[in-house]
């Protein structure tokens, strides 16, 4: 087995160095951001999500359409609802499974699916997971029409939405089923990749990096044969975008 | 995987005369060539990206040692585990023990070069475990049994008809070929199966992040999310320059890979991973391992006319650029690694011994270095390593050049250094080809020249040089 400073030593040397020298922080490309600017990086881009929110809502109309997502607006919750029942009836769901994103409840989800005939289960429990749950969650996912999920964040420049997986949302409810929805609300949109992940490094550097992250934009596609590009290989066939315009 | 980087010729003489391959590779790295400038073009700060892109690598290169150790401790910190593997094989070892340890069945596998090194899912297939590559491309690649074609299109050469008869054992010849969509859809079924019984999966890392110990996977398909979603064992296996400081540094480096490798803004995943599934989740591995790998990595770092190779984020671009890869194709170059980069990286890697054809065969027209996100300029390398192919270099063994070869220069340059040598020289070797020579052109003339000749024709030494002739013309219009 490579012993670790044994590894690392030789890769010392290989740089032609005799020991570990630490790289300087002031580094000239500004890429290396101290902890203070990753905050206040962080903050501006909060602000920024909150105070020109329909500004980046239309951006990421835009951009989701490029990305293959089906865009929806919706002006209101009972909107939402009803395009959440339209595309369970136009894809004759049995089942639907959903995460416990509080947007989905504000727009009434679970109604507005069963009223459509369909089943609908909510990915929630409490405390700690063991394997047995583990495995009924994946059978169910996999066994599900529709996946439903809020967003944690959306991105205007790529047209991406962003899961934290976590207790409540399960990471299959967006991969496993073939058609997966999500809703976003003003205020949830950031302007580009640079905001997101200073946002992650913000919560790195105050301890709150969540376990996973997951960014989607549009469906999963292939173009491994021929180059020809063909939509819904290992996850989603189709994606719909519905962007909530008041909160 | 065993290097076979010494039967380039005719691997590439091969792909040459295959009319097929020829066709259905062409468009494809057009495509992606087209793509790629296209979204250059659309980036209005795409040369600031490629210039923070390749400040990134250099500080990270420069200083590796302190974020390997950095890395280590950060995923360790996060629950995870740390293994770094001198060679492949200590690689595939430790990965292959884990398997048993924990008992495992059926293993998924996400594309990565990495794990083409250590050639795993062979051993891991030979060892009892079912394990899949699950990469549309690769999954074609495994079960015709071969090598990929491309970094980031592993299948670019088979056609419809090709896949069809890999996917389902009732294909004919004659019958319809069925179009890229409904062979899709026939690996989906068949993929969706071992997904749900898969208890390990082994990916590659795009990016690995020092500071927090996250890996970054991205995908187009989702079997990168499939592959930290659903097995209960997850394994990453990367090389050891794979690394960025700071997550924020992602951004960056996202944007120049994914736009390089297919034109996109954004590949359609990804994943960020940070340790095992937290205890309150529903899904996810319960554990996380990552595989550091050297495999003769150290060499291009402690070599510094070599070093810059490893700032490469193997986003393919260099490939699709390359006049020589887009005729001769991927399996040319005979190791884990074609095209521009693979032919600086593998004859440092495996050695120049048995790859001297590989920095040969471009023709350093530099749209490698143009194509680069991080600026890595390949032909520079491509020619130290002929001059070390010529010359030796530091290692006597790594010359390829024959005795006649350097017979033949040593002649030159000394008929070269003075005038009457130069003509009494040019005279002779005029008399010497002579028997050869038919209107004024050689057409088949004794090795060495022969290498030439047996292709085109070579102009015929003229009986009279330039000076004499110059000379009597200047007398005579006097």
């Amino acid at each position: 087995m490579a012993d670790r400073a044994e590894f690392l030593a030789r890769v010392t040397l290989s740089l032609g160095r005799s020991e570990v020298l630490a790289p300087p922080t002031d580094h000239s490309t500004t890429v290396f951001e101290d902890a203070d600017t990753a905050k206040s990086r962080a903050d501006s881009a909060t602000n920024d999500a909150a105070e020109r929110s329909s500004d980046l809502l239309n951006r990421l109309a835009e951009s989701a359409d490029a990305a293959g997502w089906k865009v929806h607006r919706a002006r209101n919750p009972e909107a939402a609802a009803g395009l959440v029942a339209e595309i369970c009836e136009q894809k004759s769901a049995g089942s639907v499974l959903r995460s416990s994103h509080d947007v989905l409840e504000e727009i009434g989800t679970d109604d507005a699916v069963t009223n459509t005939g369909a089943t609908i289960a909510v990915t929630e429990h409490v405390g700690e997971t063991n394997r047995g749950l583990v495995e009924e969650s994946k059978q169910r996912a996999f066994s599900t029409d529709i996946g439903i999920t809020g967003v944690d964040y959306a991105v205007a420049e790529t047209g991406t939405v962003v899961l934290h997986p976590r207790g409540g949302l399960s990471r299959l409810v967006s991969l496993a089923p073939p058609t997966h929805i999500a809703v976003v609300r003003p205020g949830e949109v950031l302007d580009s990749l640079d905001e997101l992940f200073a946002m992650e490094r913000n919560s790195f550097m105050s301890g709150e990096l969540a376990g996973s992250m997951n960014l989607i934009s549009g469906p999963s596609k292939t173009a491994d044969i021929e180059g020809t590009t063909v939509t819904g290989i290992h996850g989603p066939l189709e994606v719909h975008l519905i962007i909530l315009e008041t909160g | 995987m065993k290097p076979l980087t010494v039967n380039f010729r005719s691997k590439a003489s091969q792909t040459l005369a295959d009319a097929q391959i020829q066709q259905s590779i062409e468009h494809v790295y057009t495509g992606f060539f087209q793509s790629r400038l296209a979204a250059a073009a659309d980036t209005p700060d795409w040369e600031v990206l490629r210039t923070k892109g390749k400040a990134i690598k250099d500080h990270t290169i420069a200083h590796l040692d302190y974020y390997l150790g950095q890395l280590a401790d950060s995923v360790e910190a996060n629950g995870g585990s740390v293994f770094f593997a001198a060679d492949a094989v200590e690689a595939r070892k430790h990965i292959i023990d884990l398997a048993h340890r924990r008992e495992i069945k059926t293993v998924i596998k996400s594309k990565s070069m990495v794990s083409e090194e250590m050639g795993l899912a062979e051993a891991m297939n030979a060892e009892g475990f079912e394990t899949i590559e699950t990469d549309l491309g690769e999954y074609i690649i495994q079960l015709a049994n071969e090598t990929p074609y491309h970094l980031i299109a592993p299948a670019v050469h088979k056609s419809r008809a090709d896949v069809a008869k890999l996917l389902d054992d009732d294909f004919k010849e004659g019958d319809r070929i069925p179009d890229a969509s409904e062979l899709t859809m026939m690996a989906r079924k068949k993929l969706r199966g071992v997904f749900e019984r898969a208890d390990m999966s082994v990916t590659g890392v795009n990016f690995a992040v020092a500071e927090s110990g996250s890996i970054a996977l991205v995908t187009n398909e989702g079997n990168g999310r499939m592959s930290t979603s659903v097995p209960r064992v997850h394994v990453a296996v990367m090389g050891m320059e794979k690394i960025v400081p700071s997550i924020q540094d992602l951004s960056t480096m996202l944007r120049i890979l994914i736009r390089s490798a297919t034109g996109q803004r954004i590949s359609t995943y990804v994943t960020m991973i940070n340790g095992p599934r937290k205890p309150e989740e529903e899904e996810g591995p319960e554990e996380f391992h990552l595989v550091i790998m050297d495999n003769g990595r150290q060499k291009l770092l402690e070599d510094e006319q070599m070093r810059e190779s490893l700032n490469c984020i193997r986003c393919g671009a260099c490939l699709n650029a390359c006049p020589v890869y887009r005729k001769v194709g991927g399996h040319a170059y005979g190791w884990v690694y074609p095209g521009p980069i693979g032919a600086i990286v593998s004859p440092v890697l495996t050695g120049l011994k048995d790859a001297s054809n590989l920095p040969a065969a471009s023709s350093l027209c530099g749209a490698c270095h143009v194509a680069c996100p991080v600026k890595i300029n390949i032909p520079r390398m491509l020619l130290e390593l002929r001059w070390r192919t010529a010359e030796g270099s530091t290692d006597k063994k790594e010359r390829t050049s024959s005795i006649t070869e350097r017979g033949i220069w040593k002649m030159w340059r000394f008929g070269m250094m003075g005038r009457k040598r130069f003509d009494i020289g040019a005279r002779l070797s005029g008399l010497a080809l002579l028997p050869f020579t038919k209107n004024g052109w050689l057409k088949k003339a004794p090795p060495p020249i022969s290498g030439w000749t047996s292709t085109r024709d070579f102009p015929a030494i003229a009986s009279k040089s330039l000076k004499s002739r110059f000379g009597k013309r200047d007398r005579n219009s006097r």
